[in-house]
């Protein structure tokens, strides 16, 4: 296999991989202020039932996570699992990143001054006006580094997808390294995960930028 | 009467701050709040302004009941609509300014009277550059809350308040967070709104700026009203050994 075989081949491993970390952030990122809003129920069962989603998810392997998505519906309720995989594996991921952004939009929200909600009180803002205009904001300027962070992480987190045998990037240069007996497409994918990982920071830190207008 | 406290009771962990607080300002009257650390005046003034919920009494503005206390003896306040409109009445004036960081000086005026009372953005923003200029910040208009100085941002939460056209604005020790040499142009500007007649509590520890500008001083301690009158009674002549006691130490 010539080396531009080699590459053709795994770029369709990194189309997949970039379609986890993508799909994976276009629902994470909702879902887990979602979830974090959900903590802060006034119902006290809604707050036990995300209270232990949460631990699962953080006290839990991906991996694990990722397995009992995928063969749980079969060992379960014996149903076809097949078309599964990908569902399976997006699922997984989601719920697994809603529940670390829950706690970082958490974090950000408690630290946010009590005066600010006063001041917009005593202005009449109503409560979700009160949030999604003057709390919201700032708060996703002060959870940034956090946020640049998990996403970083889930770019190497992606692999873990080798688990459910989806062809993205490390499971192809773990095929092909064993049928070709070489070790290139490892450093291929290697070279991958690092440029991607650059174009995430440097896209996080121009998104830190455009919040740096105030303090 | 723009408000009207009557008989207030507020209690934190079964502790008592305001035992039994009545009084009234009038259109046009300029109010002081003076008295110990501790004594309720902060409680008193968010308990009007509603950012607290009173234990028992009644308050009113422009004659209509915001809260009272029923028969079974429980505190009954309107419904959360209808607590909207009597914000409106009403504007608070922070310590710690509080304004929105993320916000230019313009927007901090302009953002609640569009969003909060409709007004057309255009008419606000009008409104806005008037107050500033009024508060000699116009060529602040674009700067954000952190390019100031404590002075500075006080003073466009100030004009943050009068943006939304209040019929009283309460002050809760407007000067305490600025250093000394700042503390001037924020009396400077209160003052200049006591002589257009706007409707103002002052809490304070400024005794000479209490004197000078107000109608009338309330001395607090311990939750209750001690003594009020006219400036010059209470500061030249006052009645009660509590009240002489507290403005001996502002002596020198
Ligand atoms: N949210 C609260 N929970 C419990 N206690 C409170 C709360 N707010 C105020 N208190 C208590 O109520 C009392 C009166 O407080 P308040 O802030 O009204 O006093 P103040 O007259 O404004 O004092 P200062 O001059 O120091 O501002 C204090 O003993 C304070 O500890
Ligand atoms: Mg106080």
């Amino acid at each position: 296999m010539t080396l531009s075989t080699m590459l053709s081949t795994m770029a369709a491993g990194m189309l997949r991989t970039s379609l986890i970390f993508v799909l994976t952030l276009v629902g994470s990122l909702p879902l887990g202020m979602a979830v974090a809003l959900l903590k802060k129920s006034r119902f006290a069962a809604v707050r036990g039932i995300v209270r232990v989603f949460i631990s699962v998810m953080r006290g839990t392997p991906l991996m694990l996570q990722l397995l009992v998505w995928y063969f749980g519906p079969y060992y379960l309720f014996r149903w076809s699992i097949r078309g599964w995989r990908f569902p399976a594996l997006i699922l997984g991921f989601i719920l697994n990143y809603a529940a670390y952004f829950a706690e970082i939009y958490r974090g950000g929200i408690e630290s946010m001054p009590v005066g600010q909600y006063e001041a917009a009180e005593v202005l009449g803002y109503t409560r979700s006006q009160t949030f999604l205009r003057i709390i919201l904001p700032q708060v996703i300027k002060r959870i940034m580094p956090s946020i640049t962070n998990e996403v970083i992480t889930l770019v190497k987190d992606t692999s873990l997808a080798f688990t459910l045998a989806y062809q993205e990037v490390f499971s192809l240069a773990k095929q092909i390294s064993a049928s070709q007996t070489s070790f290139m497409p490892f450093v291929i994918a290697g070279v991958f995960y690092f440029v991607a990982n650059y174009l995430v920071a440097f896209a996080m830190e121009r998104i830190e930028k455009m919040m740096d207008y105030y303090r | 009467m723009i408000v009207e406290m009557k008989n207030i009771r507020k209690q934190f962990d079964g502790q008592e701050i305001l035992k039994d607080i009545s009084f009234g300002v009038d259109s046009g009257e300029v109010v002081s709040i003076i008295g110990p650390s501790g004594s309720g005046k902060s409680t008193l003034l968010r308990c009007a302004t509603f950012l607290e919920t009173i234990d028992g009494g009644e308050i009113l503005y422009m004659g209509k009941k915001a809260a009272h206390t029923d028969a079974s003896g429980k505190t009954q306040y309107v419904s959360h609509k209808e607590l909207r409109e009597f914000r409106s009445y009403c504007g608070l004036v922070f310590q710690q300014f509080n304004l929105f960081p993320h916000y230019s000086v313009l927007k901090n005026l302009t953002d609640a009277p569009v969003e909060v009372q409709g007004r057309r953005r255009q008419d606000a923003e009008e409104t806005a550059m008037e107050l500033l200029r009024k508060m000699g910040i116009a060529d602040k208009a674009d700067a954000y809350p952190y390019q100031l100085s404590g002075g500075q941002q006080q003073r466009v939460a100030i004009a943050r308040a009068l943006a939304m056209r209040p019929e009283i604005l309460f002050f809760d020790e407007p000067t305490s967070a600025l250093d000394p040499e700042l503390t001037g142009e924020v009396l400077r500007v209160i003052r200049q709104l006591a002589e257009e007649k706007m409707t103002m509590v002052v809490v304070t520890h400024e005794m000479a700026f209490a004197r000078a500008v107000s109608s009338r001083v309330i001395f607090m301690d311990g939750g209750v009203i001690v003594e009020q009158g006219e400036p010059d009674e209470v500061f030249g002549n006052p009645r009660m050994e509590r009240t002489k006691q507290f403005l001996r130490v502002f002596e020198r």
